[in-house]
């Protein structure tokens, strides 16, 4: 079904909700890995409102969709989506940077519900990822698992041993969205190291790819309705993104990946999310003009 | 109470492969949860799966040459509910994707075997990059792991077992060749409690693993020279029995450990460290100093570190003498 304008807006309305939790977060601790955070949060926001089963009161609800974070810095949208949706008090991300907080720099499951993998070392979530849509597979359960992964974690070998491993053991219940921002803490991902033709190496390891624009509601939600893409096939979609998306002051600058926060710049990015909640209800306004409500 | 030492009245009369003896006891655990699940990367059957994959090939999964990924893919598996049992060579299960371990396992707590076979430099032949003498050391860091190394083929039967119904992320070593039967069937096995084999009073021996039974030959040894060795079997190397050492040590004055491990790390180390703080008792530590181990006959290497029971007595001997 093409995503109807209204809930267009409303998964739009969702993402500010996040990008503003991100900042909520980053003003408690001053500090961030923000930039690769923003560019996850519409597919995200997609993820978490509109395609995965979950249930926020039963977080371990055996037949949940599973949402493994494998670029583990980017933990603020996975806190902020989490956090959105009820499982856990909002209070909670004003203690981000604090001694013993439940939302340390990396997410970890014995602190907070929600979170399904202990990631933040970069190449194991893929490998996770699989091996829980394998043993759904033999449990017979319906569950989906979705990994986000960076661009730059892409040079970590064992990646590719798990990208391998998910074709042979057709997981088509394995759904893995690599976040191309293109930027990774040292500068351009492409030219620190070479992962392109991106698209041409996963299908050469058995995978079913799609390459959208991660900012586009309709692509994304077009992309995740027909998985899985191939029957027996896992399904990777490169989502080309724009790091630090929200923040026009950092986006695609890669001095944003972990960002330590100045005055000016939080001013800059609560003045970016106020134009975007106007913005938003502006559009909102006019679709209810229309009659589209 | 007085503790039965458990040496049977037959050791060392019959022997068993110890990668059998896991296996007929992973395919026995199997069979009572359909949970559980063998992990291979490559030499399924080497790895003792065979039993197993023949009984439940759907339960089985092959995942190639690829150990850092299997361990990550264990922790999902587990994650969701299923007990997979990984088992391969011990240096690429436990040094090679020892981050993953630690992470993925360890940190997350998940309820995944991993074993290491062929482990200590059982693999003698074919030198330092498939000997496993560090497994101890690195394993013993990772907060909440277990950690095990049975020291003769009912013992494998029973940690096996004992494995299948323990909770949480865990780290067997078993060895290659074939190990002589040191224990009756009804040997009682607990994870975590020493087995007293040998009852002593001038000095403990702490044995574990492949080089148990060469502690305990040294014992047998000892005793026609008149020298009363206790011997004890810490076959759970984390968390080690403290109790039995303690007592061990205020019973005995002195310990002896053996074991196919670097001294850097290993049982003794755990010991010593443990002692150290408690009841500070002379230690002496047999096992690998601090170099690479050639390659050869296995008897041959365990001469070369001084693991053989004879070398034991003399190294004991020497030890009784030495005045602290």
């Amino acid at each position: 079904m093409p995503l109807s304008k209204q809930e267009e807006l409303e998964l739009k309305f969702k993402a500010l909700a996040l990008r503003e939790n991100v900042l909520r977060m980053v003003k408690a601790a001053g500090t961030g890995h923000m930039g690769g955070a923003l560019s996850a949060a519409d597919i995200v926001a997609v993820l978490y409102y509109k395609f995965m089963k979950l249930d926020p009161q039963n977080p371990d609800l055996a037949d949940r969709d599973r949402f493994v974070l494998s670029a583990g810095h980017k933990c603020l949208i996975l806190y902020a989506a989490l956090a959105e949706k009820g499982y856990f008090p909002k209070e909670i991300m004003d203690s981000y940077g604090e001694l013993d907080s439940h939302i340390p720099g990396h997410p970890s499951m014995d602190k907070l519900p929600g979170v399904e993998a202990n990631t933040g070392s970069l190449g194991h979530g893929l490998s996770i990822a699989a091996g829980m849509a394998m043993g759904l597979k033999l449990s017979a359960s319906s569950a989906r698992v979705y990994t986000i992964m960076g661009d730059g974690e892409l040079a970590e070998g064992s990646n590719w041993e798990a990208a391998a491993a998910a074709s042979h053991h057709k997981l088509d219940n394995l759904t893995a969205i690599v976040d191309k921002n293109g930027l990774q803490i040292g500068g351009i991902a492409d030219s620190i190291m070479n992962y392109e033709p991106l698209q041409d190496r996963w299908a050469s390891f058995g995978w079913s790819v799609r390459r959208i624009d991660g900012h586009d509601y309709p692509t994304i939600v077009k992309t995740l309705e027909s998985l899985p893409f191939e029957k027996g096939k896992p399904s990777l979609i490169i989502a080309d993104t724009v790091k630090s998306k929200g923040f026009p002051f950092a986006e695609g600058k890669a001095a944003y990946h972990y960002w330590k926060a100045t005055k000016e710049e939080l001013q800059l990015a609560d003045e970016a999310l106020a134009a975007a909640r106007a913005g938003l209800e502006k559009a909102l306004a006019e679709v209810k003009a229309e009659g589209g409500l | 109470m007085k503790q039965q030492a458990m040496l049977s009245a037959k050791a060392f009369e019959a022997s068993d492969a110890p990668i059998k003896a896991f296996g007929e006891a992973l395919l026995e655990a199997g069979k009572a949860n359909p949970d559980i699940v063998a992990v291979s990367t490559d030499s399924s059957s080497g790895s003792g799966l065979s039993p197993f994959k023949a009984a439940f090939p759907e339960r089985h999964v092959e995942f190639g040459i690829m150990e850092q990924g299997a361990v990550g893919y264990c922790a999902g598996m587990a994650s969701v509910g299923k007990i997979p049992f990984y088992a391969a060579i011990a240096p690429f299960v436990s040094a090679r994707p020892f981050e993953m371990v630690k992470d993925d396992l360890g940190y997350m707590r998940q309820n995944v075997k991993v074993v290491g076979r062929c482990g200590g430099f059982t693999y003698s032949q074919l030198g330092p990059t498939h000997h496993s003498i560090d497994d101890f050391a690195l394993m013993r860091t990772i907060p909440g792991i277990l950690v095990l190394n049975p020291g003769d083929p009912v013992s494998i039967r029973k940690a096996t077992l004992a494995l299948a119904k323990h909770i949480g992320p865990s780290y067997m070593r078993i060895g290659s060749p074939n190990m002589p039967v040191l224990y009756d069937e009804d040997l009682p096995f607990e994870i975590g409690k020493g087995i007293l084999v040998r009852e002593g009073h001038d000095v403990t021996i702490i044995g574990t693993g492949t080089v148990l039974c060469q502690a305990v030959k040294a014992a047998e040894l000892l005793d026609r020279k008149g020298i009363s060795a206790r011997v004890i079997d810490i076959h759970t190397i984390k968390p080690l029995d403290e109790e039995m050492i303690l007592k061990a040590a205020s019973e005995t004055n002195r310990i002896v450990t053996v074991e196919e491990h670097f001294i850097n790390g290993g049982l003794g180390s755990a010991v010593a460290q443990f002692l150290s703080q408690t009841r500070p008792t002379p230690v002496k530590m047999i096992g690998i100093d601090d170099r690479f181990v050639s390659n050869g006959p296995y008897e041959g290497l365990l001469g070369q570190h001084g693991l053989l029971a004879d070398q034991i007595v003399v190294s004991t001997t020497e030890f009784l003498k030495k005045k602290f």
